[in-house]
């Protein structure tokens, strides 16, 4: 009795020991379990590599300080600093008056964990491998690339091909009609004792009395001139394709292509004023505080805060102030994209006024333009004596989109 | 005469053919038919066509718009700080706030509370202004992933231990001065579209 007694007793004894050693040697350091436990309590002010967020960078931090060291370090910085370890205190100077939050709750293998995944990111065989593969990946993009982009400049090449021999015969003609005037058969050999200069002038007189040239050219003179002219009038007024160079080489096809930075987060009177605002440098600041600061462009911004004056960026879009204009109308209101009357804005690298902005395109877009009356309670009535009307799909025009004092006034 | 003339004709065509071709110089605005009626007369907070006589003795260049005497709050709904709609808990807890400094985050974790109620059309409306002024760093999901977010650095996980219970005094507090690496948003997200992002972060906190 006593003996199985005792022997069940050691079996359970033997279990603990071995479980608590498993745990110990076996699953202390995973790499995966310290990636998840690194983003969620570490990643907000360390990073993995070397740069310095709030923190300092974490790599080769298992050279600079030893384990048990970083495990005390990690549970209570602060204590640490207090008891005066000089490690500790060395440390917290560096970053004062930032003191680490203490990690109480994290046990001696989370910190392990933590640990190997640290180690593991920054040794480097991982990232070429990666590397390569995303490469592969590119390269075989570029190839479909390739083909689709083949078919198109075949289709150049041969538009180029039939314009050249379209030219091959105009030329041609155009030698027989000078062979034809001269006085002297240019390929006989009296011909070659001429002075270059003298045959030229001989040849562009006779061209210049002969009536069918005098009348092709002064019919392409007035075509000319007469495009010329009413393009120039056209124009007057209409600032499409302006794109000056702005005093700091913004570019939104970086920050809202690439980096989908949403319009509303710069411009953000867009919601709920007249002008969408162009943002001041603080908002530059909430990412250009870190984000490439040596760069001679971003320079440029910190210089304007220093200086206490502001960067003046030069207006592209403007209606003249005859006209009244209301953004949030548009964008809040009614829904609209901003590409709408902008143009690709995120595919940009100079900011370009891509619409005429004239009255007959904003008149165009409301005789087209369906109201967007849903959830909108203001509409209802509107919609409902439309209706009665036989108007089912209610225009801006219908309400008054058309009306001169809406906008001038 | 007669001898110029062919040198005249070319001439001509030259000019006729160049401006024909001519497209429009970016950098320059095209003719402008009556400026006078195109410019304002009074000062745009946005543009400016001459120089500003009266601020440039300031100092400040070109700059029309004037920083607002010291002190100034906007008051939009003072008339109605009593009652308790939406909008006068708003207004109060708005007075609250300003009277919280930049360092006093435990004030602000235990003396506001988000005026409008939780439901499913301020969460919705909470999500649209995060995809504007939070996911490019926070991610669709809270997880710190956005496209900005990865080349900044140390943005936080919603739902990890630490963030996962903060309340709504904590994170309106966060956006209106920042925290950490995070700069203040105060000045671009008013403190109505700041509550509303609280009450949709709090959905962001809970999601695995």
């Amino acid at each position: 009795m006593i003996k199985r007694a005792l022997s069940y007793f050691f079996g359970t004894a033997t279990a603990i020991v071995l479980t608590l050693w498993s745990s110990t040697s076996g699953f202390a350091q995973d790499p995966a379990k310290g990636e998840q436990l690194f983003t969620n309590n570490c990643a907000s002010c360390h990073n993995v590599g070397e740069q310095k967020l709030i923190g300092p960078g974490l790599k080769d931090v298992d050279k600079r300080h030893d384990e048990a060291w970083l495990i005390k370090w990690i549970k209570n910085p602060a204590g640490m600093v207090a008891s005066g370890d000089e490690a500790a205190t060395k440390l917290y100077d560096q970053y004062k008056p930032i003191m680490m939050t203490a990690f109480g709750s994290l046990s001696d293998d989370d910190i392990k964990s933590i640990l190997a995944y640290v180690k593991e990111k920054n040794s480097a065989p991982a990232a070429p491998a990666a590397g390569t593969a995303v490469a592969g990946g590119g390269g075989g993009a570029a190839q479909g690339d390739g083909e689709q982009s083949s078919g198109f400049f075949g289709i150049v090449l041969v538009a180029l091909l039939v314009v050249m021999i379209l030219m091959l015969v105009a030329l041609f003609g155009i030698l027989t009609v000078l062979n034809r005037l001269a006085t002297v058969d240019p390929s006989s050999p009296e011909a070659q004792k001429i002075p270059f200069f003298a045959r030229l002038k001989e040849s562009t007189g006779k061209l210049g009395n002969s009536p069918a040239f005098r009348t092709g050219a002064l019919l392409l003179f007035v075509l000319l001139a007469g495009k010329a002219t009413v393009d120039g009038m056209y124009g007057i007024g209409i600032h499409q394709g302006f794109a000056p160079k702005q005093p700091i080489a913004f570019s939104h096809k970086l920050h809202a292509g690439e980096y989908k930075i949403d319009c509303n987060y710069c411009h953000t009177g867009v919601n709920k004023g007249k002008q969408a605002n162009i943002p001041s440098p603080n908002i530059c600041m909430n990412c250009h505080n870190a984000i490439k600061g040596s760069s001679p462009e971003i320079q440029k911004i910190y210089r304007a805060i220093e200086k206490d004056q502001p960067i003046e960026w030069i207006r592209v879009h403007n209606l003249p102030d005859l006209a009244y204009f209301n953004h949030s109308q548009h964008v809040n209101v009614g829904g609209l994209q901003c590409q709408q009357c902008h143009g690709e804005v995120e595919k940009m690298e100079v900011i370009e006024q891509r619409s005429t902005l004239t009255m007959g395109w904003c008149i165009d877009c409301h005789r087209k333009t369906s109201v967007n009356s849903k959830d909108n309670h203001y509409y209802d009535k509107l919609v409902e004596i439309h209706k009665k009307d036989g108007v089912k799909d209610m225009k801006v025009a219908d309400i008054g989109g058309l009306e001169c004092s809406k906008c001038h006034y | 005469m007669k001898k110029y003339l062919p040198f005249v004709w070319i001439a001509a065509s030259l000019v006729v053919v160049g401006l024909a071709s001519l497209k429009r110089d970016p950098q320059h605005q095209a003719w402008e038919f009556a400026p006078n009626m195109y410019y304002p007369v009074g000062y745009e907070p946005l543009s400016q066509i001459d120089a500003n006589p009266i601020n440039s003795a300031t100092g400040k260049g070109n700059l029309n718009m004037r920083v607002p005497v010291k002190g100034t709050i906007p008051r939009q709904y003072f008339a109605s700080t009593d009652g308790d709609s939406v909008i006068s808990k708003l207004e109060k807890m708005d007075m609250i706030a300003r009277n919280i400094g930049p360092n006093d985050l435990a004030v602000a974790e235990t003396a506001l509370t988000n005026p409008f109620p939780t439901d499913e059309k301020v969460t919705k409306q909470g999500e649209l202004l995060y995809g504007r002024y939070c996911l490019h760093c926070h991610g669709g999901s809270g997880k710190g992933d956005g496209p900005v977010g990865k080349k900044y650095g140390g943005v936080p996980v919603y739902s990890s231990d630490a963030l996962k219970d903060l309340n709504d005094g904590h994170i309106y507090h966060v956006i209106t001065y920042g925290k950490g690496r995070m700069w203040p948003h105060g000045s671009q997200v008013s403190p109505e579209d700041r509550w509303k992002i609280v009450q949709y972060v709090h959905k962001l906190q809970q999601e695995p």
